[in-house]
């Protein structure tokens, strides 16, 4: 059985197996160069701190157009891989033997369904889990240049792309195509079904289901410019930020029509009275609009996951993948074994 | 011939509401070749997907072969379906096929298989998809007849071939058949061609078995019997009528004698062929269908 399912999908085997290798052939290189160019910098500003670019390497360094493609194009390949495993190895798995009717010549072998089925997933998801996995090395090996320089790797577009969750996408989309192929019996709707419930899936997790792996951290602080900037440790994923007045409204679009009337006459670029609190903050440096809102009650309020719970969150994640792969075969077994040929 | 290697019960299978096979009966002997014909859509390839184990039943049961048919592999290793597609891997050589049978069965008759497809004459390093249809169906007929199957099931194998891939066709079945102790049944709309190669016939119409018994049987046990109208009148229930035809004076009748039944005076009687007892059959199916 084995020879015959690597006779069998063979050609899609190692069609993937070059696309992986012209990926790397496409990572790798600039993997080096990012990295060279960063350590580089790294060195120079070490030496001569007053080197332009050295107070904001962040902002200047790799923002080139030809840079920025090639970071595109990389987490575009990282998150394109792990889908195209499943979409050509998981969904004419099985979809392909229902529409040729081959179904009935392997079923009339003197292999039970079981078996047959048994050893092809074996294949497919064996398959699928090595890809992702070696989409993630490398991937998450190039990263480590952005990953210095932003310290962002649970943004969304980041925690993606490394870690355990190209492979931890591979091993769940290629077992949910294969389902999906088993029910409609049909490549092109596994196809469609299994693009658009990836598309959903890797928006909707970082949206709505990541944020609460962990309860977030709040933080509160008074009005001002980048107040609440400063009380953020680096590489916190931000996940709301609000102004909230004295009875605790949010002003999630805060305008100036929402402040109280005494501070909203301030924002008029008028001449403050002399001796007025407002002038003494203006003396003083200070905006007298946030003071005014601060003596008002107003304040900031920003929640945020640290960076540290990054391989919780990998973990957590990757786990809810592999239960759903999980269940995907489980449902494969039951469509494959009861229904009809 | 004496140990049935088919029986069912009251066979059944419905898909969603519909009964596309109901109360079917049959018990075919060891090392008979039976045809199995009806109308379209009277459930005959659920039959045969139901006797080779690629489907369950709904109602009845079914022994094939001394045991129930399912996905094992000793049952399956008895059996050679052929389905009426004629699938096969496309992509695929007929040597790519021939190293399939070998891997997934422990029953495999390399030689044979290898001798056939080469006097035949067909090519072995070429794709399948690009064999013409009458030496894929041959790919497919061999593959099932190597795996030296007890029961061989063919579902309209001979329908999208030419008549003289037809005729190569059935050569090679009654070759296989006149070499080992196989029974057959084969489905078909081609009459002709079954009675070339059947000894057995069953017909399926309306989702039920219409007639199931070896040929010579039925041809012993059928009358066509022709006479005039008012005769008809004269027998009322003792004989049971298959099919009638009526014109303003005459009756033609086919009908069945069961046991020790002897026609009445008067009617003049007929050989039937064994086509028009079984067109009689499927007639009956379809008037008991719309009435």
């Amino acid at each position: 059985m084995n020879w015959f399912v690597w006779r069998q999908h063979r050609k899609q085997f190692l069609s993937l197996g070059l696309v992986l290798i012209a990926f790397a052939a496409f990572i790798i290189p600039s993997g080096v160069h990012f990295w060279h160019t960063y350590q580089q910098a790294l060195s120079t500003c070490a030496q001569n701190p007053n080197t332009p670019n050295c107070s904001d390497l962040e902002g200047n360094l790799l923002t080139s157009g030809g840079d920025a493609l090639i970071m595109r194009g990389a987490v575009l390949g990282a998150l394109a891989l792990p889908l195209v495993v499943a979409l050509f190895i998981g969904s004419p798995l099985l979809a392909s033997e229902y529409a040729e009717g081959t179904s009935k010549l392997v079923w009339t072998q003197s292999i039970s369904r079981r078996k047959w089925l048994s050893v092809k997933l074996a294949w497919a998801l064996s398959f699928a889990l090595l890809y992702g996995v070696a989409v993630a090395l490398l991937v998450s090996w190039w990263s480590r240049t952005i990953n210095a320089l932003h310290q962002f790797r649970l943004g969304q577009g980041h925690f993606e792309t490394q870690g355990f969750m190209p492979a931890a996408y591979a091993l769940f989309f290629t077992a949910f195509a294969i389902a999906i192929s088993a029910w409609f019996r049909k490549t092109l709707v596994a196809l469609a079904v299994t693009f658009g419930v990836f598309v959903l899936c890797v928006i909707g997790f970082g949206q709505w289901v990541r944020p609460h792996y962990a309860t977030p951290i709040t933080v509160t602080t008074a009005m001002g410019p980048n107040a609440i900037e400063a009380k953020l440790p680096t590489g916190a994923w931000v996940l709301k930020k609000d102004i909230i007045d004295a009875h605790g409204n949010v002003h999630s679009n805060f305008s100036v029509t929402d402040m109280p009337k005494e501070c909203q006459a301030l924002t008029q670029d008028i001449q403050v009275p002399a001796g007025s609190r407002a002038a003494k903050v203006k003396a003083s440096g200070g905006d007298p609009v946030d003071d005014c809102l601060n003596s008002a009650g107003w304040h900031q309020v920003a929640t945020y996951q640290p960076s540290y719970r990054y391989w919780d969150f990998q973990r957590i994640e990757a786990g809810i993948y592999l239960g759903l792969a999980i269940a995907a075969v489980g449902a494969t077994y039951w469509l494959v074994l009861r229904n009809d040929a | 011939m004496t140990k049935p290697a088919i029986q069912t019960k009251q066979l059944g299978k419905k898909y969603g509401s519909f009964w596309a096979l109901e109360n079917c009966t049959i018990s075919i002997p060891e090392g008979s070749v039976s045809a199995l014909v009806g109308p379209n859509g009277a459930g005959k390839s659920t039959l045969l997907k139901l006797l080779a184990g690629l489907s369950k039943s709904t109602t009845g049961e079914s022994t094939i072969l001394g045991s129930t048919p399912e996905q094992r592999e000793d049952f399956l290793a008895d059996i050679g379906y052929l389905a009426q597609e004629i699938p096969l891997y496309k992509s695929m050589t007929a040597n790519d096929h021939i190293a399939m049978g070998k891997h997934l069965n422990k029953r495999w008759d390399e030689i044979y298989i290898r001798k056939r497809l080469g006097d035949l004459g067909i090519d072995l390093t070429k794709a399948v998809g690009k064999l013409s249809g009458g030496q894929r169906a041959q790919v497919a007929l061999a593959l099932a007849l190597a795996k030296k199957p007890k029961l061989l099931l063919l579902d309209e194998p001979v329908a999208a071939l030419d008549p003289l891939a037809r005729h190569d066709f059935l050569s090679s079945l009654t070759q296989a058949v006149a070499e080992g102790n196989l029974t057959v049944i084969m489905s078909s709309h081609l009459l002709a061609d079954l009675e070339r190669v059947s000894d057995h016939v069953i017909v399926l119409a309306a989702g039920k078995t219409q007639l199931c018994d070896d040929i010579e049987t039925v041809l012993s046990r059928h009358k066509l019997l022709v006479g005039s109208r008012q005769l008809q009148q004269t027998f009322g229930t003792t004989l049971h009528v298959i099919h009638e035809v009526h014109t303003a004076k005459q009756s033609t009748l086919l009908v069945r004698l069961d046991k020790d039944i002897k026609v009445p005076k008067g009617w003049q009687q007929h050989e039937p062929n064994i086509e028009e007892i079984i067109l009689a059959y499927m007639g009956q199916a379809k008037e008991g269908g719309t009435k």
